[in-house]
This record gives structure tokens, C-alpha cells and sequence, in this order.
């Protein structure tokens, strides 16, 4: 079972900072870029590996749903 | 700044954030919490606003954003402190995400952190301080970033 307080508050947190990410002209990443940021969140969730007492996951789920809000912040509000 | 750094740096900032973030949750827990956590994201900012500057940094962090984010911190703290005031008579008391047993248990167990000691209240604090402390290093920057001389 996931644990839903971690996740959701990672997620607000990345949501509202990803809401700020504005790319111009000389600032602009191609989606193949946040691929490559999203296996190495996943590599870097894993070595990390869960909280102690935390048994949903093996993997840093607060990193993971930190990162998902803030892709989701840059989509829809960046 | 060279241009790998420029290419390197938005990413990277990103993944920092997502580090500060989780070092924030699980502050109640692991060595860490709501100023460590609000310092590293505050670090994946000024990553970005030094290599790419201010103007053209990717983090578009506004007055009223900062303001808005501290101004959630400070309140939040104190509505949290208040609340162990008025349920326990002490100031600040851990009164548990169940708020003493005001809300159903349905409710606080979506709240709770599982740990041994069950943290209550501190992981949300954590949050709060977070906030702020993100916001009080980024504006040192921001200030030392637009300060052009006289």
C-alpha cells in the first residue's frame, strides 16, 4: 500500500515549484531531455530507497512523486 | 558560463529540488528536515540563476510567489502551534494528525507518517519550514544577483 501523506505532500511541493519553470529561447529542453532526467530520478529514487518503517516501495517514493509534480507543473502550468 | 554547464545545469537543478523535497519528508525520521530540505531546493534555484542569470533562468520565481510561499509558511507554523494551544494548553504540542481525536480515523490515517513514534504534527512542520527557508535563501540571491552597482 502507498503511503498516501508522503506522496501527496512531494507532489504539491514539486507541482507549485514546477509551476515556475519557464523556458524561453536560449533556455529550451526537447522532451527526449526529460526523459533522460526521469531514468535518472528513477536510478537516483532506488540507490536512495525508502524511509525507514516505510515498506510501500523500493524506491524514494517522495523523490518520485516530487519529480512527477513538477513535470506536471511544467505542463500544465509552466 | 560555457555551454555544457548550460546544459548541464536545468537538469541537474531538477533533480536537486526532487532530493530537497524527499529531504524534507522525511525529516521526522532521517538526518535532514524542513531547513536542510528548504536550503538544498533553494540551492537547485541558484544553480540555475547563476549559470543561465537571472533574466534567463528557467525558475521564473516572482515577488509574489515568494511572498505567497513565506507567507503559507509563517501562517501555517503558527495555525499549527495555535491548534496544540487550544486542544492541549501548550503551545506548539504534537497533537497528532488526528487532531486529538477530532477528526476521524479515516482521515488522520492518510495523514499519518508511519514511523515508531508516529510523528503527528512534526512531518507538516517540517513542510512549513521548508517553505520559508527556500524562499529566505533564494531572495538573498535574487538581491545579490540584481544588485548592479553604484
Amino acid at each position: 500500500m502507498l503511503y498516501v501523506g508522503p506522496s501527496l505532500f512531494g507532489f504539491l511541493i514539486g507541482f507549485i515549484l514546477g509551476t515556475r519553470i519557464k523556458e524561453d529561447e536560449e533556455v529550451k529542453f526537447p522532451i527526449s531531455s526529460y526523459i533522460v532526467i526521469l531514468i535518472a530520478a528513477i536510478l537516483m529514487a532506488w540507490q536512495l530507497g525508502p524511509f525507514p518503517y516505510y515498506h510501500d516501495l523500493p524506491l524514494a517514493s517522495g523523490f518520485i512523486a516530487a519529480f512527477v509534480g513538477i513535470i506536471l507543473g511544467r505542463i500544465i502550468r509552466g | 558560463m560555457s555551454t555544457i554547464l548550460k546544459i548541464f545545469a536545468f537538469p541537474a537543478s531538477i533533480i536537486i529540488i526532487c532530493l530537497g523535497i524527499s529531504t524534507i519528508l522525511g525529516g521526522h525520521i532521517t538526518p535532514g528536515g524542513g531547513f536542510q530540505g528548504g536550503a538544498i531546493i533553494a540551492a537547485g534555484f541558484i544553480f540555475c540563476a547563476i549559470v543561465y542569470g537571472f533574466e534567463n533562468t528557467p525558475f521564473k520565481f516572482t515577488h509574489r510567489f515568494m511572498a505567497t510561499l513565506e507567507s503559507i509558511g509563517a501562517i501555517g507554523y503558527i495555525l499549527l502551534g495555535l491548534a496544540g494551544l487550544l486542544l492541549s494548553g501548550y503551545f506548539l504540542y504534537n497533537i497528532g494528525v488526528d487532531l486529538y481525536n477530532l477528526l476521524p480515523a479515516s482521515i488522520g490515517s492518510v495523514f499519518n507518517y508511519p514511523d515508531a513514534v508516529h510523528a503527528g504534527i512534526i512531518p507538516y512542520l517540517n513542510i512549513l519550514i521548508g517553505l520559508k527557508v527556500l524562499v529566505g535563501l533564494s531572495a538573498v540571491v535574487i538581491t545579490f544577483l540584481e544588485f548592479k552597482g553604484e
